[in-house]
């Protein structure tokens, strides 16, 4: 398809998207955008720099490519670089949504479910504004190296997100409710779970009243465990913070114990959602991969530059935010396995803590904050007053060992209107979740 | 029918560092145009991204009519203005061979150190054309370094972060920051007390400023769901604290002096709060004409989409202070890295803070522990508001100063 230079690496990333949003303000249409567009992303590498070229006119990339390579040495020796090496050559056609192409659901469709939840909003009068959001997405990349790689494949999600602003007698919340999925049928049916999260709210809003700072034992709600396995741990395992660091490489040797016995976590790109990377954005075929084991540190995330750096195998974790931008090492779906106790033996061990069942956001570096929405006391094992909470923190490596109860279920979370952000490229769509855990010594501010 | 363009080119280029070289040079030319009509109270957008079919895009706003997005506001009229405020950089082939010296000067001085992410310099031009007249240009130019910094013995992913924006490249000013930061940072100090005490955040740092910017929605005023929605016009702050939103050139990095709906404020700046008191909150056409407040020109968007609300530029007044002199003989605690922290609903701040340094009001004097701090949002902005100071004292940044609890985490 493309004339790659001699003697030099080349690939070529080819991305057609579909975009639709619609925006209700207080039943009020705001939005109702259909998007399509198409972007090129080529990468060329001489073995000792990498020169990359983002652009929009896709009917000139050849030229672009020519345009690139000028700038690159020329290495006769470069199919013999290591990194070079790495690199999969997968070819093929793996588009995975046919059957329930989001394409082939009309803008009428998607206002007309929007709208069947209009009902539940207008007879909450605490609710004094609310956006009613549907967005989807589907994308459909090919992927070209000079090392022979011809693949084509697809992804998309769909979601529904209600963002809204209660006030109870002066008191306010803001608050969410959200669903996303591949599958535009699995969003019909939520009304029930959404009037729910709603009268939760309004009490949680009269009755919510400042925290007493201090240490407690939290129990983390799935969403809660996710944001903090994503954000505390999953960060630390993307390889590209260890490469060329010795002192990065000697504290996280492989097999090094780093928490509780019963701690899993893995990253796997093979769960449909926001997480769903069947290859990454160097071609290489999706993985799953363990960090942690047992509480042994087992893996890390990789693309085929660190993972030729660190002489270890590619785990498909080489992700760019869009054509935009190169690929770099992220997460894909990342998760704490299941435990073995109920989410109800978990409260009722505790005599005196905390639940936070909602979060705003949460971030990480060796201290990990997550700042709560929706947080209840738990007293004498059961839940009790509800507690406003400005951020809950801890350090990232004593937390792995502080973790003293896992359940026995686990829940996968999408966030359809934001997503992971590293460096300069934000919002990257992830997949995070995991059990409710429950953790001891945690800083409530 | 009014039609209406909005077109944003954008040009980079990157120069990205790993183990404190380069790695890679990455390139952009990214064109997206907007084609908007209006008609009977309603707005039909259609966008496309690269070469563009002008004809096809009015041809499908047109059509996009139909889907009847209400838009009964008068799309601006009669402005034309153009600015440019691009300054002389260095060309790429320089730019590459410029950071590849920087980058060696920084290994040798500093060897027990790590610097990686990366330099660019983004071109940008948007335009906003209708046919009533209206025919906006903002040019300009942003060279950016954001450099990570790693202790080499250090197990955390970064232990600290220089960052530089501007108009042009400056060598110095870049490794100015770096070396005031680094030297800083290997004098361990520790806290000169516990308790209420200056805190230093950079002007451009928003986290203070975060739950102010969420209540003072227009949106959210007119709709009861904000907590300043009976405060209008009610003084509740310290006479210290304005807030404006800004579109002078001096205070605008990336944004463009006209907002998503073709509103230019007179002077460029609309001031929100003044001396304590709450004028008005931001706007755009929507929400002011429906609750009935003075348009503030606060609209955004993407070159497809519907301008919404949105917080634009808004900028702390300074006062006629140093940071020494608002410091008043105490030490302060600057922040420089402080993530994740948040306010609760009734407006209770508390953040952790990953890298912060004791600070005399001239120079970072040495980095202190990771600390928490706290403090509430009416106090925050009245009696321990301090002020911004009126000089860059700090890091050739401007600075805020709050009076708030501090603690060891």
């Amino acid at each position: 398809m493309y004339i790659f230079p001699e003697n030099l690496y080349t690939d070529v990333r080819l991305e057609e998207v579909s975009i639709s949003e619609i925006t209700y303000e207080n039943k009020e249409l705001r939005q109702n955008l259909k998007r399509n567009h198409k972007g090129g992303f080529i990468r060329i590498f001489d073995g000792e720099r990498w020169y990359y070229s983002s652009t929009t006119d896709i009917d000139n990339i050849q030229e672009e490519i020519d345009n690139l390579a000028l700038m690159a040495k020329k290495n006769e020796k470069i199919n013999e670089n290591p990194v070079v090496k790495k690199f999969e050559i997968n070819t093929g056609e793996f588009l995975y949504f046919q059957d329930n192409d989001i394409l082939n659901i009309s803008q009428e469709e998607k206002l007309t479910l929007l709208k069947s939840y209009f009902p539940i909003i207008s007879k909450t009068e605490e609710i004094k504004m609310c956006r009613a959001i549907y967005v989807d997405s589907k994308i459909t990349k090919q992927f070209f190296s000079s090392k022979g790689a011809d693949l084509i494949f697809d992804y998309q999600t769909c979601a529904i997100a209600f963002r809204y602003s209660i006030n109870v007698d002066g008191k306010t919340l803001d608050s969410k409710y959200d669903k996303t999925t591949t599958d535009f049928d699995e969003l019909k049916l939520l009304h029930e779970k959404l009037k729910n999260k709603i009268d939760k709210d309004i009490i949680y809003t009269k009755d919510a009243k400042p925290v007493k700072p201090g240490k407690y034992t939290v129990i983390f709600s799935p969403i809660a465990t996710g944001v903090f396995t994503h954000e505390s741990f999953g960060h630390k395992s993307e390889a590209d913070f260890m490469v060329g660091d010795e002192t990065m490489m000697r504290e996280w040797t492989i097999g090094k114990k780093v928490g509780v016995d019963n701690l899993s976590i893995v990253d796997r790109g093979d769960i449909l959602g926001c997480g769903f990377v069947p290859f990454d954005d160097e071609g290489t075929k999706y993985n799953e991969t363990y960090l942690i084991k047992d509480g042994i540190l087992s893996g890390r995330l990789h693309s085929s530059l660190t993972a030729e750096s660190l002489k270890e195998n590619v785990t498909g974790n080489a992700r760019a935010m869009n054509f935009e931008f190169e690929p770099i090492v992220r997460m894909t779906t990342t998760y704490i396995e299941a435990g073995d106790k109920t989410k109800e033996e978990l409260i009722s061990e505790v005599e005196e803590g905390i639940l936070v069942e909602d979060i705003r956001h949460g971030a990480g570096m060796s201290t990990f904050t997550i700042a709560p929405s929706i947080s209840y006391m738990i007293r004498d094992g059961k839940i009790a007053e509800p507690v406003n909470i400005a951020v809950i923190s801890g350090n990232v490596m004593e937390t792995l060992y502080e973790i003293d109860g896992i359940s026995n279920e686990i829940e996968i979370v999408f966030f359809p209107l934001s997503g992971c952000g590293k460096m300069e490229q934000f919002p990257l769509p992830v997949g995070m979740g995991g059990p409710y855990i429950r953790v001891k010594n945690i800083t409530v501010q | 029918m009014i039609k209406e363009k909005y077109i944003s080119n954008f040009k980079e280029i990157s120069i990205n560092i790993l183990q404190s070289n380069i790695r890679s040079v990455r390139k952009k030319d990214i064109t997206k145009m907007g084609f908007r009509v209006y008609e009977n109270g309603f707005i039909g957008i259609a966008g496309a991204v690269g070469k563009v079919d002008e004809s096809e895009l009015e041809k499908r706003a047109i059509e996009n009519l139909r889907l009847e997005i209400p838009y009964p506001y008068e799309p601006s009229a009669n402005l034309v203005k153009k600015v440019d405020y691009r300054k002389e950089v260095l060309s790429h082939e320089e730019l590459v061979k410029e950071i590849e010296e920087l980058f060696k000067l920084l290994r040798e001085e500093f060897p027990d150190f790590i610097f990686s992410n990366n330099i660019y310099i983004q071109d940008f031009e948007t335009k906003l054309i209708n046919n009533k007249g209206v025919d906006l240009t903002h040019i300009d130019r942003i060279v950016a370094a954001a450099i990570i910094i790693k202790e080499k013995d250090s197990v955390n992913v970064f232990d600290a972060f220089s960052s530089y924006v501007d108009r042009e490249y400056s060598r110095e000013k870049i490794l100015n920051n770096i070396r005031e930061t680094l030297t800083a940072y290997r004098n361990k100090v520790e806290l000169p007390i516990k308790g209420k005490q200056p805190v230093v955040f950079f002007a451009d740092d928003m986290l203070p400023l975060k739950k102010i910017i969420e209540e003072m929605n227009g949106y959210k005023v007119g709709t009861g769901a904000s907590l300043f929605k009976d405060f209008i016009g009610e003084k509740k702050f310290s006479d210290k604290f304005t807030l404006y939103q800004s579109a002078e050139e001096e205070e605008l990095t990336g944004v463009e002096f006209f907002d998503a709906e073709g509103v230019v404020n007179p002077d460029y700046r609309y001031t929100l709060i003044e001396n304590g008191k709450i004028i008005t909150p931001y706007t755009d056409k929507k929400t002011a004409s429906e609750f009935n407040l003075p348009l503030t020109g606060s609209a955004s968007s993407e070159y497809d989409k519907v301008p919404s609300l949105t917080p634009r530029n808004l900028v702390v007044k300074s006062s006629d202070k140093t940071l020494k002199e608002l410091l008043n003989g105490q030490l302060g605690i600057a922040v420089l890295i402080a993530s994740g922290g948040d306010f609760t609903q009734e407006g209770v701040f508390g953040t952790p803070v990953q890298l912060a340094f004791l600070t005399d009001g001239e120079k970072l004097l040495g980095r202190l522990p990771e600390l928490t701090i706290s403090g509430e949002l009416y106090s925050m902005f009245g009696d321990d508001f301090v002020g911004k100071s009126q000089n860059k004292g700090l890091l050739d940044n401007k600075t805020m100063v709050f009076n708030l609890e501090v603690d060891y985490i």
